[in-house]
Protein backbone atom coordinates (compact mmCIF):
# COMPACT_ATOMS: atom_id res chain seq x y z
CA UNK A 1 0.00 0.00 0.00
CA UNK A 2 1.31 3.58 -0.84
CA UNK A 3 0.41 6.81 0.54
CA UNK A 4 0.24 9.47 -1.62
CA UNK A 5 3.11 12.70 -0.28
CA UNK A 6 0.28 14.98 -1.37
CA UNK A 7 -2.30 13.20 1.18
CA UNK A 8 0.18 13.12 4.14
CA UNK A 9 0.85 16.70 3.70
CA UNK A 10 -2.61 17.48 3.73
CA UNK A 11 -2.85 15.73 6.67
CA UNK A 12 -0.27 17.04 8.58
CA UNK A 13 -1.32 20.34 7.50
CA UNK A 14 -4.43 19.95 8.95
CA UNK A 15 -3.06 18.70 12.11
CA UNK A 16 -0.42 21.20 12.61
CA UNK A 17 -3.22 23.87 12.01
CA UNK A 18 -5.51 23.00 14.36
CA UNK A 19 -3.22 21.52 17.07
CA UNK A 20 -0.79 24.25 16.95
CA UNK A 21 -2.28 27.23 14.65
CA UNK A 22 0.90 27.07 12.78
CA UNK A 23 1.42 26.27 8.93
CA UNK A 24 3.83 23.90 7.48
CA UNK A 25 5.77 24.58 3.88
CA UNK A 26 6.93 21.74 1.32
CA UNK A 27 10.88 21.30 2.54
CA UNK A 28 12.99 23.21 -0.09
CA UNK A 29 16.48 20.83 -0.12
CA UNK A 30 19.22 23.17 1.43
CA UNK A 31 16.43 25.58 3.41
CA UNK A 32 17.62 24.60 6.65
CA UNK A 33 20.82 23.65 8.24
CA UNK A 34 21.65 20.92 10.55
CA UNK A 35 20.27 20.49 14.22
CA UNK A 36 22.55 19.38 16.69
CA UNK A 37 19.85 17.57 18.52
CA UNK A 38 16.39 16.16 17.49
CA UNK A 39 13.90 13.61 18.45
CA UNK A 40 11.96 10.77 16.67
CA UNK A 41 8.75 9.82 17.67
CA UNK A 42 7.19 6.40 16.31
CA UNK A 43 4.10 5.20 16.45
CA UNK A 44 2.75 1.69 15.41
CA UNK A 45 0.11 0.10 13.84
CA UNK A 46 -0.94 -3.27 14.20
CA UNK A 47 -3.51 -5.24 12.74
CA UNK A 48 -5.02 -5.60 9.37
CA UNK A 49 -1.87 -3.46 8.01
CA UNK A 50 0.94 -3.43 10.16
CA UNK A 51 3.71 -0.73 10.01
CA UNK A 52 5.08 2.23 12.00
CA UNK A 53 5.01 6.06 11.36
CA UNK A 54 8.24 7.81 12.06
CA UNK A 55 8.20 11.62 12.61
CA UNK A 56 11.46 13.26 12.92
CA UNK A 57 12.31 16.96 14.03
CA UNK A 58 14.67 19.20 15.65
CA UNK A 59 14.63 19.63 19.65
CA UNK A 60 13.58 22.87 18.84
CA UNK A 61 10.64 22.48 16.63
CA UNK A 62 9.60 19.75 19.57
CA UNK A 63 10.20 22.79 22.47
CA UNK A 64 8.39 25.13 20.23
CA UNK A 65 4.99 22.74 19.60
CA UNK A 66 4.44 21.90 23.46
CA UNK A 67 5.27 25.83 24.29
CA UNK A 68 2.27 26.01 22.13
CA UNK A 69 0.35 22.94 23.52
CA UNK A 70 0.88 23.86 26.94
CA UNK A 71 0.79 27.26 27.25
CA UNK A 72 4.16 27.75 28.11
CA UNK A 73 7.50 29.95 27.14
CA UNK A 74 9.39 27.88 24.96
CA UNK A 75 11.99 28.51 27.34
CA UNK A 76 9.93 26.48 29.98
CA UNK A 77 9.23 23.64 28.42
CA UNK A 78 11.20 20.85 29.79
CA UNK A 79 12.05 17.57 28.32
CA UNK A 80 8.92 15.34 28.91
CA UNK A 81 7.08 18.26 27.43
CA UNK A 82 8.81 18.17 24.31
CA UNK A 83 8.36 14.19 24.61
CA UNK A 84 4.26 14.57 25.19
CA UNK A 85 4.08 17.30 22.63
CA UNK A 86 5.80 15.20 19.91
CA UNK A 87 3.83 11.38 20.98
CA UNK A 88 0.65 13.51 20.53
CA UNK A 89 1.40 14.54 17.04
CA UNK A 90 2.49 11.04 15.73
CA UNK A 91 -0.51 9.90 18.09
CA UNK A 92 -2.64 12.27 16.14
CA UNK A 93 -0.45 11.00 12.29
CA UNK A 94 -1.41 7.84 13.24
CA UNK A 95 -5.12 8.35 14.16
CA UNK A 96 -5.68 9.91 11.03
CA UNK A 97 -3.81 6.99 8.73
CA UNK A 98 -5.63 4.59 10.75
CA UNK A 99 -8.51 5.65 9.39
CA UNK A 100 -7.45 5.22 5.57
CA UNK A 101 -6.44 1.29 6.44
CA UNK A 102 -8.69 -1.61 6.36
CA UNK A 103 -10.29 -2.43 9.80
CA UNK A 104 -8.75 -3.55 11.95
CA UNK A 105 -6.33 -1.82 12.88
CA UNK A 106 -4.56 -0.91 16.54
CA UNK A 107 -2.15 2.12 17.67
CA UNK A 108 0.60 1.32 19.74
CA UNK A 109 1.65 4.33 22.48
CA UNK A 110 4.12 6.21 20.59
CA UNK A 111 7.83 6.44 21.59
CA UNK A 112 10.12 9.29 21.70
CA UNK A 113 13.72 9.02 21.23
CA UNK A 114 15.41 12.58 21.84
CA UNK A 115 19.34 12.70 21.15
CA UNK A 116 21.97 14.16 19.10
CA UNK A 117 23.63 10.92 18.01
CA UNK A 118 21.57 8.18 16.93
CA UNK A 119 19.40 6.43 14.20
CA UNK A 120 16.39 4.72 14.44
CA UNK A 121 15.33 1.74 12.09
CA UNK A 122 12.43 -0.39 11.70
CA UNK A 123 13.88 -3.85 10.91
CA UNK A 124 11.93 -5.43 8.52
CA UNK A 125 9.67 -3.08 6.68
CA UNK A 126 9.87 -0.56 3.61
CA UNK A 127 8.96 2.94 3.58
CA UNK A 128 5.59 3.80 1.87
CA UNK A 129 4.91 7.35 1.99
CA UNK A 130 7.51 10.11 2.67
CA UNK A 131 6.94 13.68 3.55
CA UNK A 132 9.46 16.79 4.25
CA UNK A 133 8.00 20.05 5.51
CA UNK A 134 9.16 23.15 7.04
CA UNK A 135 7.43 24.95 10.22
CA UNK A 136 8.87 27.93 11.29
CA UNK A 137 12.05 27.25 10.16
CA UNK A 138 12.28 23.79 11.42
CA UNK A 139 12.52 20.80 9.48
CA UNK A 140 10.05 17.99 9.92
CA UNK A 141 9.93 14.91 7.81
CA UNK A 142 7.13 11.92 8.54
CA UNK A 143 7.88 8.45 6.93
CA UNK A 144 5.20 5.71 6.94
CA UNK A 145 6.81 2.20 6.97
CA UNK A 146 5.20 -1.19 6.28
CA UNK A 147 5.72 -4.47 7.23
CA UNK A 148 7.45 -6.59 4.69
CA UNK A 149 8.06 -9.62 6.40
CA UNK A 150 6.83 -12.39 8.95
CA UNK A 151 8.97 -11.91 12.40
CA UNK A 152 10.18 -15.74 12.93
CA UNK A 153 9.24 -15.98 16.98
CA UNK A 154 6.16 -13.96 17.91
CA UNK A 155 3.44 -15.85 19.71
CA UNK B 1 9.16 -2.32 51.25
CA UNK B 2 8.34 0.88 50.59
CA UNK B 3 9.62 0.84 46.79
CA UNK B 4 7.60 -2.62 46.18
CA UNK B 5 4.24 -1.49 47.38
CA UNK B 6 4.81 1.52 45.29
CA UNK B 7 5.40 -0.38 42.24
CA UNK B 8 2.25 -2.86 42.88
CA UNK B 9 0.39 -0.12 43.18
CA UNK B 10 1.21 1.54 39.80
CA UNK B 11 1.84 -1.36 37.79
CA UNK B 12 0.00 -4.68 37.72
CA UNK B 13 2.63 -7.58 38.59
CA UNK B 14 0.68 -9.95 36.50
CA UNK B 15 2.27 -7.93 33.56
CA UNK B 16 5.84 -7.70 34.78
CA UNK B 17 6.59 -11.54 35.84
CA UNK B 18 6.04 -12.74 31.85
CA UNK B 19 8.77 -10.16 30.80
CA UNK B 20 10.34 -11.77 33.38
CA UNK B 21 10.12 -15.30 32.63
CA UNK B 22 10.41 -14.25 28.68
CA UNK B 23 13.76 -12.83 28.67
CA UNK B 24 15.15 -15.56 30.36
CA UNK B 25 13.64 -18.18 28.16
CA UNK B 26 14.53 -16.36 24.80
CA UNK B 27 18.17 -16.13 25.83
CA UNK B 28 18.19 -19.52 27.46
CA UNK B 29 16.76 -21.05 24.19
CA UNK B 30 17.74 -18.77 21.27
CA UNK B 31 21.76 -17.77 22.55
CA UNK B 32 22.29 -20.12 25.23
CA UNK B 33 22.41 -17.31 27.85
CA UNK B 34 21.65 -17.48 31.28
CA UNK B 35 19.79 -14.15 32.43
CA UNK B 36 19.32 -12.96 36.03
CA UNK B 37 16.90 -10.87 36.16
CA UNK B 38 16.88 -8.11 39.17
CA UNK B 39 14.52 -6.74 41.24
CA UNK B 40 12.35 -4.51 38.83
CA UNK B 41 11.87 -0.75 40.01
CA UNK B 42 9.83 2.13 38.88
CA UNK B 43 11.48 4.16 36.08
CA UNK B 44 12.76 7.70 37.76
CA UNK B 45 13.70 10.24 35.48
CA UNK B 46 15.48 9.79 31.71
CA UNK B 47 15.48 6.47 30.71
CA UNK B 48 18.72 3.42 30.78
CA UNK B 49 20.86 5.84 28.52
CA UNK B 50 22.25 2.64 26.74
CA UNK B 51 23.54 2.70 23.37
CA UNK B 52 21.35 0.00 21.47
CA UNK B 53 17.47 -0.18 21.66
CA UNK B 54 14.75 -2.22 20.68
CA UNK B 55 11.32 -0.85 20.99
CA UNK B 56 8.20 -2.98 20.57
CA UNK B 57 4.72 -1.59 20.94
CA UNK B 58 1.79 -3.49 22.43
CA UNK B 59 -2.17 -2.90 21.39
CA UNK B 60 -5.41 -4.16 22.43
CA UNK B 61 -5.78 -5.68 25.76
CA UNK B 62 -2.35 -4.10 26.67
CA UNK B 63 -1.19 -1.03 25.27
CA UNK B 64 2.46 0.46 25.60
CA UNK B 65 5.72 -0.22 25.22
CA UNK B 66 8.67 -2.01 25.49
CA UNK B 67 11.91 -1.00 25.59
CA UNK B 68 15.65 -3.11 25.80
CA UNK B 69 18.30 -1.11 26.16
CA UNK B 70 22.12 -2.82 25.97
CA UNK B 71 25.34 -1.00 25.97
CA UNK B 72 26.79 -1.36 22.74
CA UNK B 73 29.58 -4.15 23.66
CA UNK B 74 26.26 -6.28 25.48
CA UNK B 75 24.39 -6.13 22.42
CA UNK B 76 27.11 -7.16 20.36
CA UNK B 77 27.92 -10.24 22.28
CA UNK B 78 24.43 -11.16 23.04
CA UNK B 79 23.75 -10.89 18.83
CA UNK B 80 26.97 -13.01 18.67
CA UNK B 81 25.34 -15.53 20.68
CA UNK B 82 21.85 -15.30 19.08
CA UNK B 83 22.82 -15.65 15.13
CA UNK B 84 26.43 -17.81 16.19
CA UNK B 85 28.14 -15.27 14.55
CA UNK B 86 29.80 -11.90 15.43
CA UNK B 87 28.09 -9.11 13.29
CA UNK B 88 29.41 -5.19 13.33
CA UNK B 89 26.98 -2.96 15.12
CA UNK B 90 25.01 -0.86 12.86
CA UNK B 91 25.21 -3.05 10.06
CA UNK B 92 21.53 -4.23 8.78
CA UNK B 93 21.89 -7.47 10.09
CA UNK B 94 22.77 -6.34 13.66
CA UNK B 95 19.55 -4.25 13.57
CA UNK B 96 17.88 -7.08 12.54
CA UNK B 97 18.44 -9.69 14.74
CA UNK B 98 18.37 -7.20 18.07
CA UNK B 99 14.97 -6.70 16.22
CA UNK B 100 14.49 -9.95 16.64
CA UNK B 101 15.43 -10.81 19.71
CA UNK B 102 13.19 -8.03 20.98
CA UNK B 103 10.41 -9.33 19.23
CA UNK B 104 10.75 -12.64 20.37
CA UNK B 105 10.94 -11.69 24.12
CA UNK B 106 7.56 -9.45 23.81
CA UNK B 107 6.36 -12.38 21.72
CA UNK B 108 7.02 -14.80 23.88
CA UNK B 109 5.05 -12.71 27.48
CA UNK B 110 2.21 -11.82 25.05
CA UNK B 111 0.20 -14.87 25.72
CA UNK B 112 0.68 -14.66 29.91
CA UNK B 113 -0.45 -11.10 29.89
CA UNK B 114 -4.60 -11.51 29.49
CA UNK B 115 -6.27 -10.86 26.90
CA UNK B 116 -5.97 -10.64 22.94
CA UNK B 117 -3.02 -8.02 22.46
CA UNK B 118 -0.61 -7.32 19.24
CA UNK B 119 2.28 -6.82 19.12
CA UNK B 120 3.88 -4.17 16.59
CA UNK B 121 6.94 -4.40 14.31
CA UNK B 122 10.68 -3.81 16.66
CA UNK B 123 12.13 -0.58 16.59
CA UNK B 124 15.76 -0.28 16.66
CA UNK B 125 17.87 2.81 18.21
CA UNK B 126 21.50 2.87 18.18
CA UNK B 127 23.42 5.72 18.90
CA UNK B 128 25.16 7.54 22.33
CA UNK B 129 23.63 9.63 24.34
CA UNK B 130 19.87 9.64 23.83
CA UNK B 131 16.54 8.83 25.57
CA UNK B 132 13.75 6.97 24.78
CA UNK B 133 10.61 8.08 26.11
CA UNK B 134 7.43 6.68 26.46
CA UNK B 135 3.72 8.71 27.32
CA UNK B 136 4.67 10.16 30.50
CA UNK B 137 1.02 9.10 31.94
CA UNK B 138 1.76 5.50 31.83
CA UNK B 139 4.29 4.07 34.76
CA UNK B 140 7.01 2.43 33.82
CA UNK B 141 9.13 -0.61 35.17
CA UNK B 142 12.87 -0.95 34.97
CA UNK B 143 13.96 -4.50 35.15
CA UNK B 144 17.28 -4.51 35.60
CA UNK B 145 18.93 -8.04 33.97
CA UNK B 146 22.69 -9.61 34.17
CA UNK B 147 24.26 -12.04 31.60
CA UNK B 148 27.80 -13.28 31.89
CA UNK B 149 28.26 -10.79 28.62
CA UNK B 150 27.32 -7.76 30.56
CA UNK B 151 24.20 -5.71 32.21
CA UNK B 152 21.13 -4.67 30.22
CA UNK B 153 17.25 -3.30 31.22
CA UNK B 154 13.79 -4.32 30.22
CA UNK B 155 11.83 -1.09 30.16
CA UNK B 156 8.04 -2.16 30.37
CA UNK B 157 5.59 0.91 29.89
CA UNK B 158 2.68 -0.95 29.28
CA UNK B 159 -1.45 -1.18 31.06
CA UNK B 160 -3.62 -3.17 30.60
CA UNK B 161 -7.26 -1.31 28.72
CA UNK B 162 -10.25 -0.68 30.43
CA UNK B 163 -12.84 -2.93 29.29
CA UNK B 164 -10.42 -5.76 28.26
Amino acid sequence: MKFNPDDIMMLAGTIWESVLSLPIETDEPGSVGNHPRSMAACIQISGAWNGAILLDCPVEFARLAASVMFSTEPANAALPDLQDAIAELVNMIGGNIKGLLPETCFLSLPAVVEGGDYSARVPGSTPVGRVAFVCQGHRVSIVILEKTREETAAA
Amino acid sequence: MPQAQTIESAVNPNLVTPFINSVRDVFDKMAGVKITAQEPHLKAGKSTGHDISGIIGFSGAVAGSVVVSFPKAVAERLVEAFVRMPLECGTPDFVDAVGELVNMIAGSAKPYLGGVASISLPSVVIGQGYTVASMSSTPCVIIPCSSPHGDFAIELCIARQAGA
